[in-house]
């Protein structure tokens, strides 16, 4: 599993999208742009419930509505 | 005779069904108007010229006959090229789409048929909509039809130029990230991005689903309205068509708008270049003259939304294009090839986390920046309207950075799944550019009305170089 406290984990290391034909220098803009925004993810799930779920957005939209 | 390109869908559509002028008529000045803006911006990716005479006959035979009971009989309208069509393969302004035609309209283009519109023309779009500039670097730049130098934003770029131009009252259009928002203040015009949910995506390109929002654009409010009305409701072929009931939006608009709040959040706002701050101030005041109250506000932290966003986006994108990227990469234009494979650096836990925590951030958006304000004003791009050479970027280093500049102040509100209503500000004589206002889930109704508002104090204009 990737870490955000390891932008070079499963997401960013040197193995990430191999299948991909991409130059070195977009190769790295692209981790790290990936391990930038890891970052903010790692501090975020630090603050979210153990609950938390992808379809909150949805009733959190409905409840906006009605209240 | 009267100006056909200066009036409302809704006065276009009375005008025919009171037989002051014909469809066919309508539809002729039309196709006239969108080649003239095509030599001017490339706006059309493919124009339906005999398909839209035939449609026009059509109509102008049940009005004969005394059936024109749908909003937008004989009205040409026209859209982006990325919704399906029976029979059509649209473009999504590529060159590497699949050759199969589509075997049903989208519901965007079934809803607006059974309202009487006819569509006349596919118009420009980013490639794969995914760009909010214009520039496209597989079929052709969209240029401004206020100054072709300048960008028309994206990614519906060729609808905001067409409906800018005058050739079109109303185009179809979609926002991901900004796509409604953008062509339509670059343009000078307006534009709703609906509640995540409110319209069906079925049909329609999809870049990002969990952000994908089907919208239009317009010169007046009263046609985003009526729009809206005819496109919004449940979808079985959409699950996340809400079905919440849909307001009846053009007898909305007189709704009162004084004592509204409207909220400022000066710490975001003072991001934008300071032109452009005083563009946001110079809206505001007139809304206040309208009778909305100003009060403070604050969005959760701007930058966090905005790398929220891009944790659902980029994926999201990646993994619609994963095959294509693998297998025809060299097709793709240099810029969307370079935002497509980002998406493959970012981790399934990231991209979890961003989606997980989006109900807290639209609960803590609510108790917070909306606790004491019924609409918030915020700008829409973060600079004067840029030249389309400044952010010819084409895929190169700095992609990233200029493009993250434009959807700035655009793309964190798709994260919220929050209504927007984009206004032109007053140009006097300069270059365009427009605000957006963000209202409750669902508060389109009241977005509406005060845009109505507004156009009675900026009235709508017709685009022509400067």
């Amino acid at each position: 599993m990737a870490s955000s406290n390891d932008p070079q984990g499963a997401s960013g290391g040197d193995d990430a999208a191999s299948h991909l034909d991409m130059p070195p220098e977009r190769r790295a803009a692209a981790k790290a742009q990936a391990a930038m925004l890891s970052r903010t993810a790692d501090r975020i799930a630090r603050e979210l419930p153990f609950g938390a779920d992808v379809d909150d957005f949805r009733r959190a939209l409905i409840q906006g509505a009605k209240s | 005779m009267t100006d056909l390109a200066a009036l409302s869908a809704l006065s276009l559509a009375k005008a025919i069904r009171d037989k002051k002028v014909s469809s066919l008529e309508a539809t002729e000045a039309a196709i006239e108007r969108l080649r003239a803006c095509h030599e001017l911006t490339n706006c059309i990716i493919s124009l339906e010229a005999d398909e839209a005479r035939a449609g026009a006959r059509a109509a102008d035979a049940a009005i004969a006959k005394g059936n024109a009971g749908v909003p937008l009989t004989g009205v040409p309208l026209a859209h982006k090229d990325m919704f399906d069509r029976k029979g059509k393969i649209a473009s999504w302004g590529a060159k590497l789409r699949s050759g199969k035609p589509a075997n049903e309209d989208s519901t965007a283009i079934a809803r607006f048929k059974a309202s009487g519109a006819l569509q006349i023309a596919a118009l420009h779009l980013a490639e794969f909509a995914y760009g909010p500039t214009g520039h496209n670097y597989v079929l052709g730049h969209a240029r401004n039809p206020w100054d072709p130098t300048r960008i028309t934003g994206g990614s519906s770029a060729g609808t905001g130029a067409a409906v800018a131009y005058g050739a079109i009252p109303v185009g179809l259009g979609s926002d991901t990230g900004g796509s409604l928002r953008l062509p339509a203040a670059c343009c000078g015009v307006t534009s709703i991005k609906p509640t995540w949910g409110r319209v069906s995506r079925a049909g329609a390109m999809p870049l990002s689903p969990a952000l994908d929002t089907v919208g239009v654009i317009a010169r007046h409010v009263e046609d985003l309205a009526l729009a809206l009305g005819i496109l919004a409701g449940p979808d079985p072929r959409d699950t996340a068509a809400t079905t919440l009931p849909v307001p009846d939006y053009v007898a909305r608009l007189a709704d009162p708008v004084k004592g509204l709040k409207l909220g400022v959040d000066e710490a975001v706002v003072g991001e934008a270049d300071p032109q452009v701050q005083r563009m946001v101030e110079q809206v505001a005041g007139i809304l206040g003259k309208l009778g909305l109250h100003r009060t403070s506000c604050r969005f959760p932290d701007w930058q966090t939304l905005d790398h929220l966003v891009q944790l659902v986006q980029f994926p999201d994108a990646s993994a619609a294009h994963t095959a294509f990227l693998r297998t025809r990469a060299n097709e793709y234009g240099p810029q969307v090839r370079a935002r497509a494979e980002v998406g493959h650096f970012i981790s399934a836990v990231d991209h979890l986390t961003a989606l997980r925590a989006r109900g807290m951030f639209v609960e803590r958006t609510l108790q917070e920046t909306f606790k004491d304000t019924d609409i918030a004003i915020l700008p829409i791009l973060a600079d004067p309207l840029p030249t389309i050479s400044g952010l010819d970027v084409s895929g190169g280093p700095q992609v990233q950075a200029a493009m993250g500049r434009v959807v700035k102040f655009t793309r964190p509100i798709n994260y919220l799944g929050l209504p927007t209503l984009t206004l032109p500000i007053p140009r006097a004589g300069g270059l365009p550019n427009g605000i957006q206002l963000v209202g409750r889930p669902y508060a389109e109704a009241t977005l509406l009305a005060v845009g109505k508002a507004y156009q009675r104090e900026v009235p709508p204009e017709i685009a022509r170089p400067l």
